[in-house]
């Protein structure tokens, strides 16, 4: 009688394949992006002027607007709290030091990448998407452009180039934000803010705050691309395309920003 | 040396085999049929020939090059030699039908910005939409989005065109002015095409050759011209298929060839 056998073991390469495989995909399509601008940088690039224009005024002139609102109302909200702490211990100037410094290190970046990973990076997704459902991205694959260098890249590279401006809007409104609320609720004039402002704002913290925007910008592009890309070819594929981009990028800032603070704690930045 | 050659392909969508089997060729100047019901994998196929989709098994040859045993460099110079429209049109929607077509002639010809728009603008008259060029394809009707299609597949003479049910979802008369358009492609540039389609009407007008594929046994059953087999002795199925008939319940598998 032949002895029992014993229960076999996953393989080692079996138990990585399976803990790395989800990772695969969106690994390989960030390396297809960073070649793909290596070669771009190098005067290769294939996509039309005509589209990375549409696509820098879709992230940037119309997407300013709400970004001044959204970061107005941030700081007005950071002043009011801070205000209300604050003047209890007769220290209300100090109000101006904690919105400019928590708009400049944290605020604008992410809530301007939370509007345009709402807005932007959804429009990506879907746009691609359907394009994937209508057969152009096949179309485009025929004729040998690839995806990543005609779809992926301008809008990527659009949202590099435009979060940084987006961000310095975003700085300024969240400032008059909290000016506007200091002047209403402690009397601080406008000038005594901003002179309070400059002294506590480093370029280290702007600094900090563009390189955020930069890391943003680029994670928002990339994850829309990746979603639409990867969407199924139909309607509800575009609908599930478009909220995987936008839960998947706000939870991304939140976690590269965690992954910020970390760094800049460490560096005593 | 055949301008297309098809060798035993497999298709598989992974454990799920589609077709087996799949052997054709494809000489200059030909139409050639891709028949059978819907599902049994006839745009599969063309996605294997154009290069969207690699087959499990099998090889797929232009002028005697192996298309996927090439490196990316000679896939992109093979694929400059054809031409395809897809069931949808897949016309660029952020794109004029003019754009969508200088698109095309800017990657696969060395004609410079204006020769590029004049020889665009020729083939939209040629497919009869020189007065839609500026119009986005969201504009066109079903019809007119297939006409400019087929005038991006053909606007850079590539000698092999692939067409995805050019006529589906057209009414007879415009399906009929299609198959006249393909018919006057060949001969004014000698291009072969290799068409998939279900519709009789097309088939029996314009195609020289085809092949068969089989949904149930998943490998081609017949290989022929289409009016031939029509006439013939066939597999009870392409028999069925080709007379607009319901099949008998158990087709016993057997291949027929058609001389043509």
């Amino acid at each position: 009688m032949p002895p029992p056998s014993l229960p076999q073991r996953p393989s080692l390469d079996a138990l990585l394949r399976s803990a790395v495989g989800p990772l695969e995909r969106p690994v390989r399509f960030i390396g297809e992006v960073l070649l793909s601008a290596a070669a771009a940088s190098g005067g290769r690039w294939s996509f039309r002027r005509e589209d990375l224009g549409r696509v820098l005024a879709d992230c940037s002139a119309r997407a300013v607007t709400i970004v001044l609102v959204v970061n107005l109302l941030v700081g007005a909200i950071l002043a009011f709290v801070g205000a209300v702490q604050l003047a209890k211990f007769g220290a209300g100037i100090f109000v101006a030091d904690l919105v400019g410094i928590a708009v400049a290190r944290e605020m604008a970046a992410i809530i301007t990448a939370v509007v345009i990973a709402g807005r932007t990076g959804a429009a990506f997704a879907a746009e691609i998407a359907t394009m994937q459902a209508n057969e152009e991205v096949d179309a485009l694959e025929v004729l040998g452009l690839g995806a990543v260098d005609f779809l992926v890249l301008p809008r990527v590279a659009s949202l590099l180039l435009m979060m940084p401006l987006l961000y310095i809007f975003a700085c300024l409104a969240g400032l008059v934000g909290g000016m506007l609320v200091a002047a209403a609720m402690l009397d601080i004039s406008a000038i005594a803010y901003l002179q309070r402002t400059a002294e506590a704002l480093t370029w280290t913290h702007l600094g900090l705050g563009i390189g955020k925007s930069l890391t943003f910008g680029a994670l928002v592009g990339m994850v829309g691309c990746y979603y639409g890309l990867n969407a199924k070819r139909n309607a509800a594929g575009v609908g599930v395309a478009t909220t995987g981009a936008v839960v998947t990028s706000i939870v991304g800032i939140i976690v590269l920003d965690a992954i910020f603070a970390l760094c800049a704690n460490a560096l005593d930045i | 040396m055949s301008l297309l050659a098809v060798n035993q392909l497999v298709m598989q969508f992974g454990d799920r085999l589609i077709q087996k089997d799949v052997s054709l060729k494809v000489e200059k100047g030909c139409i050639f049929a891709v028949m059978g019901g819907s599902g049994c994998g006839k745009s599969t196929l063309l996605k294997h020939l154009v290069g969207l989709l690699p087959p499990a098994a099998g090889t797929v040859t232009y002028d005697g090059v192996d298309f996927w045993a090439s490196d990316d460099a000679e896939r992109s110079r093979l694929r400059s030699g054809f031409g395809m429209l897809f069931q949808s049109a897949a016309l660029w929607s952020s794109m004029t039908v003019l754009e969508n077509i200088c698109l095309p002639l800017s990657r696969q010809t060395r004609l410079d910005g204006k020769q590029r728009e004049a020889k665009a603008r020729e083939v939209l008259e040629w497919v009869e939409l020189g007065e839609f060029a500026d119009f986005y394809p969201s504009s066109l009707s079903g019809g007119m989005k297939k006409r400019a299609g087929l005038a991006r597949a053909i606007a850079a003479e590539p000698p092999l065109l692939f067409l995805d049910e050019p006529s589906a979802g057209l009414d007879p008369i415009s399906s009929r002015r299609l198959d006249d358009l393909i018919l006057d492609i060949r001969h004014r540039t000698g291009a072969a095409v290799v068409f998939v389609s279900h519709e009789l009407p097309s088939l029996f007008a314009i195609a020289d050759d085809g092949i068969f594929l089989d949904a149930d046994s998943k490998q081609p059953i017949a290989h022929g011209c289409p009016r031939e087999l029509a006439r013939q002795d066939v597999h009870p199925t392409v028999h069925a298929f080709l007379h607009r008939e319901v099949p008998p319940p158990a087709a016993a598998p057997a291949t027929a060839k058609a001389t043509s």
